[in-house]
């Protein structure tokens, strides 16, 4: 399966097989064996490379959680042929990140834009947040207006892949 | 000077800070009142007093803030006293004054200091004529006054909320072509903030240090000082890491900035717990504002000073004299743990708490109302709970607060704990070389390392993935009913799960 690390990229994962407490797996074509002891729902004991961690993990709708140790970690599944490589876009539309109000629209449909250019205002728990493309990309629609309140997760603005960008969607190659 | 026994208090607050004044209150034997809103009906708070009495919905305008309904409930249960904690309505004049007028005793300074000192304007010319330093600045709040100023004082220029605090509402500008926009701005932040959009404007220090005074007062005119706290790691802004004492100060700017604190507070007859805040920029500082209530920060100066300070309010609030100061040893840290994401911008993050270790050890305190269970909105600020170290000296505080950072771990909930543990653990941080750019200058693009835990954490995704590990979502919604996202696509190797150990029992 691919996964992507929200924050960090995209890898494959393919759990080979398992022994005892013993899960081998192989990331990126590299195999590795790790102890995964199984301490409760949710929690376990996974030892890699000598290093113990106490690992916790969750599925949360279409997100998966795990912290190992301190650290905390935040996974998405990413459905072939939707990777960032096939589309040259890592998420085809803005979603709001948190329940807010739409400040500001920044940009118009048809507008290309850079990577990091910023596309909406969003004010939540009394801050104002500016929105930014991930990637190269065009507006292809505005779904909301200023001054609209949206939820988490609503779709405020589509995007296609820059018209500069290599590939297009509808004449790039199937992923190999 | 009455004296007044509190036999019941209200706790007009929500989180970590209803239960640390909960705390304080039961352990003087105080019967006590929460109130909540429908969001927080299982919060902790709720279930820690006595009593507790619903004041209406989620958003905080129509329940935490609502000031007749919280006087109201007061009422209802009999509390003789509220504390307001910080936030919400802890600095309004008015709704002291209202307290005091249902003959309910108000934990905290007197309506009119709070309104004199609360106004930046006054606030300002109070310091001054009690002879505090000031950084210039012009007391108006019109545009053409703020531009004269500016091409007087020079760019950059800081321009403010009136009403604010908290760093809402500020811009820096840094030369005269961004001053409209910045105007602009900050004046619209400050209407959503506080609903009112006056703004002020004084000089930008290049490079200073957010130091503060702890004082205390009673009404039988004693005023003392508890220390400083240095809190100059801030983000827009807004304080994460606080210590006690300031590192590197001299003994004579201490002594001077605790006379210039009790001068200001007793010019004004200042009674109960509050901050006097100053920048500090070299051998010189300079008032920046008075925070008439209990800071967040709070805990740094009670572990040095080995003192309560809600207790003190409390039995200042009753009529009793401050307790005498003891010496202060060693030093203190707190980290403020927040529901964001310091990776990605620093986006505020919501989630359902599924699992929680929380540090403990010598020299270590959690301040917090995390548990299992508790879900984290976005109706209220992110403050997810403070971590202080207490230590012999500076170093021992700040090792113990890497570790004990290393140990904090939540599942359902993305916060800024590893962001933190970098910074304390960071070679400007152990120099103490601070400053309010402290962030901007050694952690602008901060991600966490990508190593540590990576490897054990893709492994346990992939298990998740495939249903063969992890916890069930807190609203119980299994991982086959949890999108197509993760239940679409399964290889042979996700039948793993009928391996026993990993099952979910």
């Amino acid at each position: 399966m691919r996964l992507r690390r929200v924050g960090g990229g995209e890898f494959d994962i393919d759990i080979l097989g398992h022994e005892g407490s013993t899960v081998r797996a192989r990331i990126d074509g590299i195999e590795l064996s790790v102890s995964f002891e199984s301490i409760a729902d949710g929690a376990a004991m996974v030892t890699v490379n000598g290093r113990r961690y106490r690992v916790f993990g969750a599925a949360l709708r279409d997100r998966i959680l795990v912290t190992a140790g301190p650290m905390g970690f935040e996974f998405r599944r990413v459905e072939e042929g939707r990777s960032q490589a096939a589309k040259g876009l890592a998420t085809p539309e803005l979603c709001a990140p948190m329940p807010g109000k739409v400040l500001r629209i920044l940009v118009k449909e048809g507008d290309e834009v850079e990577a990091g250019a910023g596309l909406l205002v969003l004010e939540a728990m009394k801050m104002e947040t500016t929105l930014a493309s991930e990637t190269p990309a065009r507006v292809k629609r505005i779904l909301v207006a200023e001054g609209q309140m949206v939820d988490h997760g609503a779709v405020m603005i589509e995007l296609s892949p820059s018209a500069q960008a290599p590939s297009h969607p509808e004449s790039a190659p199937p992923e190999s | 000077m009455k004296r007044r026994e509190i036999g019941k208090l209200l706790i007009a607050n929500r989180g970590e800070i209803a239960l640390r004044i909960i705390r304080s209150a039961k352990a003087l034997g105080i019967r006590t009142v929460a109130v909540f809103s429908e969001a927080d009906a299982r919060s902790p708070h709720v279930a820690a007093a006595d009593e507790a009495i619903c004041i209406g919905p989620a958003e905080a305008s129509k329940s935490y803030l609502n000031a007749d309904v919280i006087i109201a409930a007061a009422r209802t249960t009999g509390a003789d006293a509220l504390h307001p904690g910080y936030g919400f309505l802890s600095e309004r004049p008015e709704f002291a004054r209202a307290v005091a007028k249902a003959g309910i005793v108000f934990v905290g300074p007197p309506a009119d200091v709070m309104a004199a000192l609360g106004d930046k304007l006054s606030g300002r010319r109070i310091a001054k004529q009690a002879g505090v330093p000031m950084v210039p600045g012009a007391e108006t709040a019109s545009p053409g006054e703020i531009r004269a100023f500016a091409e007087r004082e020079g760019y950059p220029i800081l321009i403010k909320a009136s009403a604010g605090g908290g760093g809402r509402g500020m811009r820096i500008v840094a030369d005269e072509s961004q001053l409209e926009a910045a105007l602009e701005a900050g004046s619209r932040e400050a209407m959503a903030a506080f609903g009112d959009g006056r703004v002020f404007v004084e000089k930008y220090l290049a490079r200073p240090r957010h130091v503060e005074v702890q004082i205390l007062g009673d009404m039988h005119g004693n005023l003392v000082t508890l220390g400083e706290r240095d809190c100059s790691i801030q983000r827009r802004y807004q304080k994460i890491i606080e210590e006690s004492p300031a590192p590197g100060l001299s003994a004579s700017m201490r002594t001077k900035m605790a006379e210039a604190a009790l001068a200001l507070g007793r010019s004004v007859g200042y009674r109960s717990a509050g901050t006097v805040e100053f920048l500090v920029d070299g051998d010189n500082f300079y008032f920046l504002e008075v925070n008439a209530r209990l800071q967040v920060e709070h805990p740094v100066t009670e572990l040095r000073f080995g003192c309560d300070l809600v207790a003190e309010q409390l039995r200042i609030a009753a009529g009793e004299r401050v307790s005498d100061v003891a010496a202060p040893v060693g030093c203190a840290i707190e980290c403020r743990i927040n529901a964001e994401d310091a990776a990605n911008n620093f986006r505020p993050a919501t989630g359902t708490v599924m699992h929680l270790a929380a540090p403990a050890g010598p020299g270590v305190r959690f301040d917090s109302h995390l548990e299992a269970g508790l879900e984290v909105g976005t109706h209220y600020d992110s403050l997810l709970g403070k971590l202080v170290t207490f230590g012999a000296t500076r170093e021992q505080a700040r090792s113990r607060m890497v570790v004990a950072l290393g140990e904090f771990s939540l599942l359902g909930v993305m916060n800024s704990a590893g962001f933190l543990r970098d910074i304390v653990a960071s070679e400007p941080f152990a120099r103490a070389n601070l400053s309010t750019h402290f962030l901007d200058q050694f952690f602008s693009k901060w991600h966490p390392a990508e190593t540590d835990g990576l490897e054990a954490a893709m492994v346990a995704a992939a298990m998740v993935a495939s249903g063969a590990f992890g916890t069930r979502n807190g609203r119980g919604a299994a991982p086959a009913a949890a999108g197509p996202a993760i239940a679409a696509r399964r290889s042979p190797w996700d039948e793993l799960s009928g391996f026993e150990l990993w099952r979910p029992r």
